[in-house]
């Protein structure tokens, strides 16, 4: 019996590699998206599911229902629109803002003797294993009105009334670069890292001073680390719901957010869907555009 | 090339950013006041609270159990994945499967639940099964995204393994099953063991995707925390985020000890 | 090797059968052809020498041999049964790895016994075996280690060992010392000569390097882009090689380009324009009239003289244009009016000459009738 087994799993062992896996993403991974397709195609109901089905039997003909009123919602309502702009805006504002506080980082990190480096690796790891929810937790303590940076401020006399930070889109910028700032400075390390330290000893002796050497050397030849590290940051940021939930105003309009709104609070499974859709349609783009810069 | 100092200085400024929002929690669990952020005195009474809190311990009781059961399963679906896309060369679809085995990386958590969610109800509606949502529904979907983290640390490892090593195995008579289990399995084995806890923690930590496939009674920690948090700062939170950070501290000391232990042991004999 | 055994003991000249058969064997990976239709017979105890420059296919050819890659057609034999379909884990071989490829999370003694636990042995008699194979490559007191614990010399042997305890009928070697330093490299090749014969195993080792070819075989086939140009003991490779190819790839060698001006059974001559002279050659040659060939001259055996040498059959004038002193040799480059550049080596056997030929010195090379090979193609 178990002799079969052996037998069955050896000559079928390529097959069952790739086809246990395989199976599983189909069904839990891409299955979804047609569904969710589907459904952002029926109509809202008093319901369980809350939703109609967009076929129906009568009198021997069967009828196919699509709604595309739910796109068309979608483009009727300016919320919408504004949203998908302002969690592109967002995104990529924080994206710039990790690339510029995690640049010097994975410089300084990629230059340091090879003792301390990993340390240093370790050092920018570290948060990433603790809690997301609770490291942007921890800003509402730093940011809000009887926050760690008011308090102190007017303990030092420098404002008499609290700076309104908290619920702001700053607070959102703060919380995503926060968070993603470890995905921006590791491919940039392993970029940097590789680069051999003889170029700046020659770009230098070429008569480059160090500005230069950065701009026409350095810069240009981590290009594939920046590019890798902006879309690790911007492409998850755009669909973020935690972030401006916590740290975000009613005003902070972020995709994920209208999507978690509509989907938990008005429970129109439908829009929902619809704006699953468009948000997927906004990662498709980068996503293929990174995947062929990798190779 | 010396780093000048203005980088130092950068540098030192990026770190700060990164660990004082986390050392604040740990600073004001230990503060008396209610108010989180007003120190009032030293006292470790939000900790004694938070062990008394049959809800938060329930919920991490369910966190920990999913966390385990979706870090396992992704470890083994991961790991075929990774050895079916470096090993196995071109195949069919191959195209479409490494697609899917990476976009679970960068894809939003809020799309990742809804669609998991629809499917099980729609699932449920065609063959009554998953019935109902919750800790099996959570399973699902935390391992669907875990595999892939597992997938490409494994894919990682696997690619630098020298296939001479393998070879040399069959050449002195091991069959594949047993080439497997002698020599690539210890060759992968830190990627396992850092797969495993990457997608352990990333379980653990995930709120989105549990809030859409969560069902009644299945409240996870995050979920908890989450809710508690939305109505504004909460001493315990900090002392429950606080005893979080100590664990990783801790988790994270030991393997250095290791990881610096073997490392002597293999330097010492040279 | 071959200078130790008497003709008639050498296999592949008394009629005996071949224990390695290799019969029209070739691999492709897609369009590229690595090995090209190759024959080749291997004897017993033989410790035979695969030498090419790399990617010439003969580590392709070798691993057909392991079983580890698959003959695209072709037929090997292994002591008479056919090797077709049988997996690496069943054959009798064993191969040594140019990455010597130790298990790294195994210690030495475990990495040796490895192929003795994959065959069932009682570990008692692994015990013994590995024990005696430790003494045999002299790495005793090392067992426990692991293998980023050794050096290179160490980790070769291991490497070495853990391929020769399954006592196959057949060991392969990849580049076996390639990994290792000059002195190191030279001292191993006599002891894996040693160890060879002392367990009278069948060797076949892949290099690139001729010295070591040289060294080590008992039979040499050069190979070039998946093709064997020419498999014989190492003294005919080099004094007989049969083309251009062999002739560079093994030495060096002053190669004259010339037309066949008159050819009988004991005397060919040679009409020799980039040199302006006729060579003289002391046998026949099989070929067309005035067909196009080459004449090959190894730098040894030529003179170099002041005065033009009578008797000699073949004599041209030049200047000294370069020497380059090695030591125990001089390397003379020879200028010919023509244009054309003769190297000449010169062993320093006093260590002042009375005389000494230097540079711009015009001279006199000369060689005997018999001392240099006429290629055809």
């Amino acid at each position: 019996m178990t002799a079969a087994v052996g037998s069955f799993f050896l000559k079928h062992r390529r097959l069952l590699v790739i086809a246990v896996p395989m199976v599983w993403l189909l069904i839990f991974f891409l299955a979804p998206f047609l569904v969710v397709f589907k459904i952002s195609f029926s109509e809202a109901a008093m319901a369980r599911p809350p939703y109609l089905p967009l076929t129906s039997w009568e009198d021997g003909r069967l009828l196919i229902t699509l709604n595309l009123g739910n796109y068309q919602f979608l483009l009727e309502d300016p919320l919408y629109l504004l949203s998908l702009i302002s969690s592109v805006q967002i995104a990529a504002v924080s994206t710039i803002f990790a690339l510029l506080i995690g640049y010097p980082m994975a410089w300084y990190i990629a230059r340091s003797p090879a003792r301390r480096r990993n340390i240093l690796l370790m050092l920018v790891i570290l948060p990433f294993w603790t809690s997301f929810l609770l490291r942007v937790y921890a800003w509402i303590g730093i940011l809000r009105s009887t926050g760690v940076i008011n308090n102190t401020l007017i303990a030092m006399g420098i404002i008499d009334e609290p700076l309104v930070m908290l619920q702001t889109n700053f607070a959102v910028y703060i919380g995503i670069v926060y968070t993603y700032l470890p995905f921006m400075i590791l491919p940039l390390y392993a970029n940097l890292s590789r680069l051999d330290p003889a170029l700046l000893e020659a770009a230098a002796d070429l008569g480059a001073k160090p500005a230069t050497t950065f701009l026409t050397v350095i810069l240009p030849m981590s290009l594939p680390g920046i590019i890798a590290g902006s879309m690790l940051v911007f492409i998850p940021a755009i669909g973020e719901f935690v972030i401006p939930a916590l740290l975000g105003g009613p005003d902070t309009l972020m995709i994920g957010k209208i999507l978690w709104t509509e989907f938990f609070n008005n429970r129109d499974w439908p829009v929902a869907s619809a704006v699953a859709m468009v948000l997927l349609a906004i990662i498709v783009l980068p996503l293929v555009r990174f995947r062929r810069a990798r190779g | 090339m010396k780093r000048s100092p203005l980088l130092s200085i950068m540098a030192l400024i990026g770190f700060i950013f990164l660990y004082a929002p986390i050392l604040s929690l740990v600073v004001y669990s230990f503060n008396e006041s209610r108010l989180v952020t007003v120190w009032s005195g030293f006292s470790t009474k939000w900790y004694g609270e938070l062990l008394r809190d049959p809800q938060i311990l329930g919920a991490a009781w369910i966190s920990l159990k999913v966390a385990v059961a979706s870090a396992t399963i992704s470890l083994v679906l991961g790991t075929m994945a990774s050895l079916a896309l470096v090993r196995y060369g071109r195949f069919r679809f191959r195209e479409l499967f490494s697609g899917m085995t990476t976009a679970p990386l960068v894809m939003p958590d809020v799309i990742t639940g809804i669609s998991l969610l629809l499917l099980f109800v729609t699932m449920e509606s065609l063959f009554g099964w998953p019935a109902g949502r919750g800790l099996l529904t959570i399973i699902i979907a935390h391992t669907t995204f875990c595999m892939a983290y597992v997938a490409v640390v494994v894919e990682t490892r696997l690619i630098n393994v020298d296939r001479s090593v393998e070879e040399a195995a069959a050449d002195l008579g091991a069959k594949p099953l047993r080439i497997f289990f002698d020599v690539t399995l210890p060759s992968i084995a830190p990627a396992l063991v850092s797969g495993w806890l990457l997608a352990f923690t990333l379980s653990l930590d995930d709120l989105v995707i549990a809030s859409f496939v969560a069902g009644p009674g299945s409240t996870t920690l995050p979920m908890l925390i989450f809710s508690k948090v939305r109505l504004g700062v909460s001493p315990d939170v900090n002392a429950l985020a606080t005893i979080l950070i100590g664990l990783v501290a801790i988790g994270i000391a030991i393997s250095a000890f290791v990881m610096t232990r073997n490392g002597r042991s293999s330097e010492s004999g040279a | 090797m071959n200078e130790r055994q008497s003709p008639s003991d050498m296999p592949w000249r008394n009629g005996s059968e071949p224990f390695v058969r290799i019969v029209d064997v070739s691999r492709s990976f897609g369009p590229v052809v690595a090995v090209n239709n190759v024959s080749l017979d291997i004897y017993k105890g033989e410790l035979f020498c695969l030498l090419g420059s790399s990617g010439c296919g003969k580590t392709t050819l070798l691993r057909m041999l392991a079983g580890l890659e698959t003959v695209s057609s072709g037929r090997i034999e292994i002591d008479g049964q056919d090797m077709a379909g049988i997996s690496p884990w069943d054959r009798p071989t064993n191969i040594m790895f140019q990455s010597y490829a130790l298990f790294p999370h195994m210690n030495v003694e475990r990495n040796i016994a490895y192929g003795l636990y994959r065959d069932g042995i009682p570990r008692s008699e692994v015990t013994d075996r590995v024990a005696d194979m430790i003494k045999l490559v002299q790495l005793s007191g090392m067992e426990r280690r692991k293998p980023d614990q050794l050096s290179g010399g160490q980790r070769q042997r291991v490497a070495l060992a853990r391929s020769l305890i399954k006592r196959p009928k057949l060991l392969l070697l990849d580049e076996p010392l390639a990994a290792l330093d000059k002195k190191l490299r030279e001292e191993t090749q006599f002891e894996l000569v040693n160890i060879q014969e002392k367990l009278g195993v069948t060797f076949v080792v892949v290099t690139h390097d001729q010295e070591e070819a040289m060294t080590l075989a008992t039979r040499i086939g050069v190979m070039r882009n998946g093709v064997i140009e020419q498999v014989a003991e190492p003294r005919e490779i080099y004094e007989y090689p049969l083309n251009r190819f062999v002739a560079d790839f093994i030495g060096s060698v002053n190669m004259f380009e010339g037309v066949v001006a008159e050819t009988d059974p004991d005397r060919t001559l040679i009409r020799c324009e980039d040199a302006d002279m006729t060579i003289n050659v002391s046998h026949g040659v099989s070929c067309s009239p005035s067909q196009r060939l080459w004449f090959a001259l190894r730098p040894e055996k030529p003179e170099i003289s002041r005065h033009r040498p009578d008797g000699v059959d073949n004599v041209v004038e030049g200047v000294v244009e370069e020497i380059a002193y090695r030591g125990n040799l001089s390397i003379f480059r020879v200028r010919l009016k023509t244009g054309k550049q003769i190297d000449l080596i010169r062993t320093n056997q006093e260590r002042s000459a009375q005389e000494p030929i230097t540079w711009d010195d015009p001279v006199f090379v000369s060689w005997d009738a018999a001392s240099g090979v006429v290629l055809t193609s």
